[in-house]
């Protein structure tokens, strides 16, 4: 059920991966190696997203945010500090970066955090209020923030809803209600192939269907295959009601413009009652 | 006391956090191989000076020959470059995640279903009902049966129990204990159906009939006390995925 331990990565160097999604919100892909693994298992799936040949990859993304005061969303994995310092120096030149703010204390999304304080020792940390052992991750001193906050950044403003599905008690969403985003940190997830790197859905060619957001979701949400699927469905559908038109930002897949988003609700219903149907896909 | 045995060469170095409710165990183990020894975790920074002069204490200044790793969680994994300061460059066998994305590009990955050899003991890599990172696996060594697990199986315990087991933690609030641990730790457990929790873990220990489960962030649980903490557990998850019911 797990990729072959001999299936490493690699990491792509030499390319800027970096571009403007939305205005003021600024994106840091991390994409990683081919995944020959999961290529298998959608070639097998007769998924018709996914061509013979391409990488396929399951990247790791950041998101600057420039008002008049700037902010990181995480910071990607430890193998990508080459990637996003020189991006940070690139967008911000002379401007401080004024928070870093992390989703939740998880490796490959906070791998990076000491380096970028380094540079901008400066800078704030933020971090998600909920959960008790902030000391064991060296997050008692940073600032803390609960659905009741919100940041302004000056023509940006961020707020910081309950992660609805999360993998550990330390962890939050982020809203950006002046372009009506919401960064869904592990959730929204799905892979995508060489030539799609760096696109919001809505600038590829493929389809972001069931199938697709399934490989990412029955991996990562492991625990999809444990639950009851209406308590999850219930649960989306509160979301859907709750950020109507607003687009999603995740961590571990493309951007999706809000006028697309509303579909991509019941997609991940599907998902889950996929999973728990038939348990888990593998691991990352 | 630098490490408590548990008999069949497994030691508990136990170490504790302080919550609200009350303490946390971010403990490692030692395990005696023919060819070292074995740290299964690697602990938190928080801990790390003690944890190493207790691991340098229980192995008479040998150190680590290899750590296991159940997950690349930072108060897992976070001892590791210093270990290797104090003991050289053992192995580091990860847990199924990829291995660069976990920050440890130089570490051994694992699959689930296998039987690794570490040192000279062998371990079963599993699949884990009760985590919280996808890329967590538990390991049960063959040798003394014992489940190492993180982050399910845990108890809170009150000052002054951190170090006894499950089964000799005052009755009075241990299912509390239970309770509290996996209602904070693993937040999905709101969605959960406790039945399919429950059939899964059922189906490990029937496999892998452990002499000891041991957690991290918890007291060793003797084979005489697994249906107990079972019990415990079961009522625990019930009352999370239905908290208004209870």
């Amino acid at each position: 059920m797990s990729e072959p331990a001999s299936e490493t990565m690699s990491v792509a160097t030499g390319r800027p991966w970096r571009r403007n999604v939305w205005p003021g919100i600024h994106w840091i892909q991390e994409c990683g190696g081919h995944r020959a693994g999961i290529a298998r298992a959608v070639l097998e799936s007769g998924a018709d997203w996914y061509a013979p040949g391409n990488e396929l990859h399951i990247p790791q993304n950041a998101y600057l945010l420039t008002g008049a005061r700037t902010l990181l969303w995480d910071t990607l994995s430890p193998a990508s500090g080459h990637i996003l310092l020189p991006a940070l120096e690139d967008l911000l030149g002379e401007r401080p970066l004024d928070y870093l703010a992390l989703s939740h204390p998880d490796v490959p999304h906070a791998g990076n955090t000491m380096q970028v304080l380094r540079r901008y020792p400066d800078c704030r940390l933020v971090a998600p209020a909920t959960g008790e052992t902030h000391a064991l991750y060296h997050l008692d001193d940073a600032m803390k923030v609960g659905p009741e906050d919100e940041i302004d950044l000056g023509g940006l403003r961020v707020r910081f809803p309950e992660a609805t599905f999360l993998d550990a008690a330390i962890h939050t969403w982020m809203s950006e209600e002046t372009t009506r985003t919401l960064f869904t940190v592990d959730w929204m997830g799905f892979p995508h192939q060489s030539g799609e790197c760096l696109r919001r859905t809505d600038e590829i060619d493929t389809a972001v269907d069931v199938g697709r957001l399934e490989e990412f979701h029955s991996r990562v949400m492991f625990w999809f295959q444990y639950v009851h699927p209406h308590k999850v469905t219930a649960a989306t559908d509160t979301l859907a009601v709750r950020f109507a038109g607003y687009g999603f930002a995740p961590a571990h897949g493309l951007p999706i413009p809000g006028e697309d988003a509303a579909p991509y609700y019941e997609r991940l219903n599907e998902v889950v009652r996929r999973v728990a149907a038939s348990g888990r896909g593998g691991v990352l | 006391m630098s490490a408590i045995s548990l008999g069949g060469g497994v030691f508990w170095v136990h170490e504790c956090f302080p919550e609200t409710d009350g303490h946390i165990h971010v403990s490692v183990y030692l395990v005696e191989a023919p060819e070292g020894a074995i740290l299964m975790d690697s602990g938190s920074f928080h801990h790390r000076q003690r944890l190493s002069d207790r691991i340098a204490d229980a192995t008479a200044g040998r150190g680590v020959g290899a750590i296991i790793l159940s997950h690349s969680d930072y108060p897992h994994s976070g001892n590791i470059p210093a270990f290797r300061g104090d003991w050289g460059d053992f192995e580091i066998i990860a847990s199924c995640g990829d291995p660069d994305l976990q920050g440890l590009p130089y570490a051994r990955r694992t699959k689930i279903g296998e039987v690794v050899d570490v040192l000279g003991r062998r371990f079963a890599v599993l699949d884990p009902p009760l985590a919280d990172r996808n890329h967590t696996t538990w390991v049960y060594d063959e040798a003394s049966r014992t489940l190492f697990v993180a982050d399910g199986f845990g108890t809170l315990h009150a000052s002054g129990a951190c170090d006894i087991d499950w089964g000799r933690i005052p009755e009075d609030g241990r299912a509390e204990g239970v309770h509290e641990f996996h209602a904070q730790t693993l937040p999905w457990l709101r969605y959960a159906d406790p039945n399919r929790v429950m059939d899964a873990l059922y189906a490990m220990l029937e496999r892998h009939h452990p002499a000891w489960i041991a957690p991290i962030h918890g007291p060793p649980i003797a084979e005489a006390d697994v249906g107990r903490y079972m019990a415990d557990l079961s009522d625990a998850l019930a009352r999370i995925a239905e908290p208004h019911r209870r």
